[in-house]
């Protein structure tokens, strides 16, 4: 299985581990990654749109173009680079007039874009393209006991006419990827509830608020840690999440993996090509477990 | 007198308002809102907004463009899309809402935080430069609208990545520099 | 030919059509037509003041054909049709143009909108001349009536037709009659106990010597024509005999199979043999085959050796029926939104999984409230009494991208259910977030009042989510009157969700030949003159069929039904139209080429050689541009007539495009009388030609329409029509084939079909047609003069 691979701005910065993690699963799962050359940034969900729109559009559509001329559908690990992908790919296949300005400019590099890529998560590929079977028979040290919260944020279920590989209210892709792996996936409340996104750049007290729900409702349902498939909801339940409790005055103390990070502890991979040591709450306890699980002699079936 | 905002009777309004939303991709449905609430019901920053989404929609409806461009709402709201995919009228409110900052960017309209426009702005001629975000350069230019306490406090954070490799100092570049600036050139010509 | 005296009649429409179409204007047009007699003007043609216009003018001008320029035919062609029987005139030699529909209601520009007006009269003038007066022929009916569906609606409609001494066949699905109302504990306003006035009307039915009640049964096939029609049942098998068991019981105590019990709502199991329910009639027991160790593992069949009457029977088959009735009332009732329902509907959104359905089971539906309310109100959960309890409204409903029409019955049962609960716990809190209060019936406002006065919270905000949080429910929902965020926690959560159309309504409905409304419910002829008739004669509709509704107005539906049963098969014969085929002796060859082409296979050799059945005949007309020699003919849309009527429309002054429209008359003229309805406007170059069916216009109609003037032709058809894909495919090539001859373009000709409720695909064609023809330009004058001299010449 092949794909046009898009990273998006934040890999190769805060999210590395993530891409680490995919690439260390990826060999065991025979998926193939061709990174994108010379991707540019996708946009970010708002961050260009609100200021030039016509901009926003032309960004992704060049990643689009790109892709194109690899003939491979684009995949991508950042639920919001899955989105303004998408969104660009819809308004140029809806909009005539926007298309037209966009191939204006996109000609201006010699790229030329027809609408024939399909742009798709992580998420999805895993569901859907490998299927559950497939990483069970990967899982080396199945995660018992370990309670994980899957936590998918919002724009990897919404809106619905962008997505359509899981429901938006109660999504279960990753939970049931959590249960391949030998953990257990733990109901609480706020499993698509905002993390409060760039808002931790313009509105540092709103998004704080907003990450708390989460941390506090999976803590509260006892979970050891949390699962996520995004840069963005990573940063700011993980790296925020020591301010979240200075703030609150409360005590959380949750690790945050990526899910790829956690499939490649139960594949047995080492924690260090796993990124982990970037994990910014400690993630040692979860690493223990696996450890102490990998060394427990599996049943023979 | 008693001047708050729920006592204040109707007044201001702008007829063109109605067709200026309706331009936006997504907001020529804005009439079809039945004001049933369940935006606002939804909505995980609601705490945060002077007024709901569902009021955005309601004033915009009456045409108070200068009370909807200056709210706070229109740049609390995160894009989480909660709100769209429960309407039942398949508003696209986040698109909506994004058009209200466009515009009241475009209007010089002041936001009650100035350090949101400045980031959209930031964001932008960076990516338009490197091709791809540069936190430190963002940082950089938005140091003018941040408190020196926040900024103390972004500092701090920002070493805390740094040593855990999550920072990088250099920006990425694409290697396709001049090509890449004259599709953002073409497009920044014609601009809507 | 008689001297045609033609009277014109053109409707003001109090404003409807006049303000649109310069009447002066028309007026002095089609006086100067030859044929015509006089031309009037008045405000409202179908008032008496305007029908007596038009008999006094048939009586002393002695006029010989009326055309009325008012609404659609579909409206009043029997209102007027009346008028000129009354004067003694023929009523086969009025017809309608209808200038309002299909004309001042879709076009603003008042200049287009009166010629084309002025156009489409003429037309109607032109093909009126050629009218022959016809007779309607008496036929018997059969008086015996079949009624699908054993809830509230088809009981009463049962009971009204046997009082009145119809035999009615009773025909339910289920294995007992009583549908929905037996699942309710008690109805609004008046709080009646819902099982006490449903069952003394089921035992009345059972025990009425006119009704046969025929339960475990479904429709599979329905033929025949109004007031002889066939029905044919599949009779699935109760494996225990109705005749021997005694509802005693012990059959199920010794089951050791559990299974969802349907009529508590999945709230509790019952055995895999069980009574529908405590009161069902017939009062039998049933096996459910799907769960049952003997049908699934060959073992078991305990119960059969414990029923003491021998009426355990597992050696029961299906069976077939054939029901010969003069009327079909079809009262199916509706289904309520589940998980798949909703995915399927809604563009993949579960509607119910916002509410937490499924995840915690103290998320009731309305109806499951009802059955816990029966069974001692207590939450599903722990058996505990409930205390404050949430009702969320609109579950599904009002959503524009699927389910859009209200439930009607959310907002009052919630306010019911709100006192229910208050009477049997004075200490609990019902809370009702709804979006709209709708108390729209006969003491609702009142009883809204009453449980205010109880101290029901009401939030007016659409609930955002329901979020189980251990024991409890969180319900989060704006209160959009306060403007603040509701946050609260609840025992019990009662959804509202969609009501739809029950399963098997499309297929039902196929088999009928009657029309779905966009809602997906059985559709009405007309909204308000004809709520209870269907499209097909004698098949009538009554209940949730047709769309969600209370016990009150289903029970008025049955009663209209009733009565309009009634009047059909009353008098022993239903009248058949004139409208229909023949051929003519001497110019028939005895091909055979028409027996192929016929829909309604009403076509066949005898000894007196090609004979067209005139009572299977459907009047069609795809026969008659197949014939080689030009032997057959139709009445009421003959050559003559249909030549006369495309000359006269398309002929008129003016440089504009123009296209010609035949529509078939009931669906696909019906649709675009829908797009006027809803005013949704389209060029004014489109002239509609109404015709029995698209395959009733052969070539040299359309090239006549060339020859007169235009410069393209639709062709749109019901999509129930007899006249199907395939036929209607080779039937427009052969015509495009004709076409091609004299250099007319085959792009000037598009054909295709459509339901009833898609006349945004009619404007549509209408639309990108006419834009297609306006840049393919006018045709060449010279093409045009030598298709008219061929057709002059040849023919």
């Amino acid at each position: 299985m092949k794909y046009a691979y898009f990273p998006g701005c934040s890999i190769h910065a805060s999210a590395k581990e993530y891409e680490m993690a995919a690439q260390a699963v990826n060999k065991q799962l025979d998926i193939e990654f061709v990174e994108i050359p010379d991707w540019n940034c996708c946009g970010s969900i708002d961050a260009v749109h609100a200021y030039n729109p016509l901009l926003s559009v032309t960004l992704a559509a060049r990643n689009l173009a790109l892709a194109e001329a690899m003939s491979l559908d684009i995949v991508t690990l950042c639920s919001a680079c899955f989105f303004t992908l998408s969104r660009a790919n819809n308004v140029l296949r809806e909009d005539a007039a926007m298309k037209a300005k966009v191939d204006k400019a996109l000609a201006e590099a010699g790229l030329k874009y027809s609408g024939g890529v399909k742009v798709r998560h992580y998420l999805d590929i895993l569901t859907n393209d490998v299927g559950l079977d497939k990483i069970r028979q990967q899982v080396k040290a199945p995660l018992k006991g370990l309670k994980v919260a899957p936590y998918y944020g919002c724009l990897i279920v919404r809106p619905t006419g962008i997505q359509k590989f899981d429901d938006a209210e109660h999504p279960m892709s990753m939970d049931r990827i959590v249960g391949t792996l030998g953990a257990e996936a733990v109901y609480y409340q706020d499993k698509t509830r905002c993390c409060g996104a760039s808002l931790v750049i313009t509105d540092e007290d709103v998004m704080l608020e907003m990450a708390k729900s989460p941390l506090l409702t999976a803590k509260k349902a006892q979970a050891d840690c949390l699962v996520t498939p995004c840069p963005m909801c990573h940063f700011n339940l993980d790296a925020k999440q020591k301010d979240i409790e200075s703030r609150f005055k409360i005590d959380i103390g949750l690790p945050v993996l990526y899910i790829t990070q956690l499939m490649g502890l139960a594949f047995g991979l080492s924690p260090k090509e796993l990124g982990l040591h970037r994990n910014i709450v400690s993630p040692s306890k979860i690493v223990e477990k696996a450890k102490a699980s990998s060394q427990v002699p599996t049943k023979v079936s | 007198m008693n001047k708050h905002p729920s006592n204040q009777a109707v007044c201001q309004t702008d007829p063109s308002f109605i067709e200026e939303i309706r331009k936006i991709p997504g907001g020529d449905k804005i009439l079809d809102c039945i004001q049933c609430g369940v935006c606002a019901g939804s909505c995980h920053a609601r705490f945060a907004m002077d007024y709901s989404p569902m009021q955005i929609l309601k004033m915009a409806h009456l045409g108070l463009k200068q009370e909807v461009l200056s709210s706070s709402t229109i740049w609390i709201c995160a894009s989480c899309y909660t709100c769209a995919s429960r309407c039942p009228r398949s508003l696209n409110i986040p698109a909506i809402m994004s058009g209200f900052k466009h515009m009241a960017m475009k209007n010089n309209v002041k936001a009650p935080i100035e350090l949101k426009p400045k980031f959209h702005k930031a964001f932008t001629e960076i990516v338009g430069k490197y091709g791809r975000m540069h936190e430190p350069a963002l940082q950089l230019k938005l140091t003018k609208k941040t408190s020196p306490r926040q900024l103390l406090h972004n500092a701090s954070l920002g070493v805390r990545m740094l040593r855990k490799g999550k920072l990088n100092l250099k920006p990425s570049k694409l290697a396709s520099t001049t090509r890449f600036s004259r599709v953002v050139e073409k497009t920044l010509k014609e601009e809507t | 030919m008689k001297k045609p005296k033609i009277g014109v009649y053109n409707c003001h429409c109090g404003g409807n059509i006049s303000d649109t179409v310069e009447v002066a204007k028309v007026k002095k047009d089609i006086s100067k037509c030859p044929g015509v007699e006089v031309c009037e003007t008045y405000e409202y043609m179908c008032s008496k003041p305007g029908q007596d216009m038009i008999e006094r003018d048939i009586k002393e001008r002695k006029l010989n054909g009326v055309v009325v320029a008012s609404c659609s035919p579909r409206m009043h062609l029997d209102t007027f049709r009346g008028a000129g029987k009354r004067a003694g005139l023929n009523p086969y030699l009025l017809d309608m143009a209808n200038i309002r529909e299909q004309c001042s209601w879709v076009h603003d520009n008042k200049q287009l909108a009166t010629n084309k007006a002025t156009d489409l009269i003429r037309g109607l003038t032109e093909r009126v001349q050629h009218l022959e007066p016809l007779e309607a022929r008496n036929m018997p009916v059969n008086k015996d009536v079949a009624v699908i569906g054993g809830g509230i609606a088809g009981i009463l409609a049962s009971i009204e037709l046997a009082d009145k001494g119809y035999k009615v066949y009773l025909v339910e699905r289920d294995p007992s009659i009583g549908g929905h109302m037996a699942q309710l504990s008690k109805t609004f306003p008046t709080l009646d106990c819902s099982a006490c006035i449903l069952t003394p009307k089921m035992v009345y039915v059972s025990q009425h010597p006119n009704i046969e009640i025929i339960d475990m049964a479904e429709p599979v096939a329905v033929s025949g024509s109004p007031g002889n029609y066939e029905v044919d049942l599949r009779i699935r098998p109760r494996y225990v005999d109705k005749e021997k068991c005694t509802a005693c019981g012990e059959c199920a105590k010794v089951c050791p199979v559990k299974k969802v019990n349907n009529h508590e709502e999945g709230l509790t199991q019952e055995k895999c043999i069980h009574l529908p329910f405590k009161q069902a009639v017939p009062a039998a027991y049933v096996i459910d085959k799907e769960h049952c160790l003997w049908f699934d593992k060959g073992v078991c069949r305990v119960c059969e050796k414990f029923c003491k009457g021998k009426a355990v029977a597992f050696d029961q088959k299906e069976e077939k029926r054939q029901l010969k009735v003069g009327a079909i009332i079809t009262c199916t009732g509706y289904q309520q939104l589940d998980a798949e329902l909703s995915k399927e509907l809604l563009n993949g959104w579960n509607a119910l999984s916002q509410y937490g359905f499924g995840l915690h089971p103290d998320v009731v539906t309305n109806l499951q409230f009802e059955r816990l309310m029966l069974q001692g109100m207590h939450k599903p959960s722990n058996g505990k009494p409930p205390k404050k309890v949430a009702f969320v409204l609109c579950v599904g409903s009002r959503m524009d991208h699927g389910i859009q029409y209200c439930c009607k019955i959310g907002c009052m049962n919630a306010i019911k259910q709100s006192l229910l609960l208050l009477k049997a716990f004075p200490e609990a809190e019902p809370w009702v977030f709804y979006t709209d209060i709708r108390a729209h019936g006969k003491g609702y406002e009142e009883f809204y009042s009453k449980a205010r006065d109880h101290n029901v919270k009401f939030i007016r905000g659409r609930v955002a989510e329901v979020v189980p949080d251990g024991d409890h429910l969180i319900v989060r929902a704006e209160d959009t009157i306060l403007g603040r965020h509701i946050e609260e926690t609840f025992d019990l959560v009662v959804l509202s969700p969609a009501l739809l159309p029950n399963t098997g309504t499309s297929e039902l409905s196929k088999m009928l030949r009657v029309d779905l409304g966009e809602d997906g419910f059985f559709l009405e002829r007309h909204h308000k003159l004809r709520p209870v008739d269907s499209k097909m004669e004698g098949v009538y509709l009554a209940g949730c069929a047709l769309g969600p509704k209370d016990i009150r107005e289903t029970t008025i539906e049955t009663m209209a039904t009733a009565s309009k049963v009634a009047t059909f098969l009353g008098r022993g014969e239903v009248s058949v139209s004139p409208e229909k085929a023949y051929i003519t002796p001497e110019k028939c060859n005895g091909c055979g080429v028409c027996f192929t082409h016929c829909p309604a296979k009403a076509i066949e050799s005898t000894s007196k050689g090609v004979v067209i059945n005139s009572i299977s005949c459907t009047g069609c007309g795809v026969c008659v541009p197949k014939c080689p020699a030009e032997a057959i003919d139709l009445t009421q849309s003959s050559d003559a007539q249909l030549l006369a009527q495309v000359k006269g429309t398309i002929e008129g002054p003016g440089e504009s495009p123009r296209i010609l429209a035949f529509l078939e008359k009931t669906t696909a003229y019906g649709s675009a009388d829908l797009a006027g309805q809803t005013r949704v406007p389209y060029s004014s170059n489109v002239r509609i030609i109404s015709v029995p069916s698209t395959g009733r216009v052969g070539s040299k109609h359309v090239l006549q329409a060339f020859a007169s003037g235009a410069d393209g032709v639709i062709l749109i058809e019901g999509d129930d029509s007899q006249f199907r894909e395939d036929g209607i495919r080779d039937h427009v090539n052969s015509i495009k084939k004709e076409l091609g001859k004299f250099g007319i373009e085959s792009l000037r000709v598009i054909s295709t079909t459509t339901t009833l409720p898609q006349y945004d695909k009619v404007v549509n064609l209408f639309q990108t047609f006419d834009e297609r023809i306006t840049k393919m330009g006018r045709v060449a004058p010279e093409k045009r003069h030598k298709i008219a001299q061929t057709l002059a010449g040849g023919k």
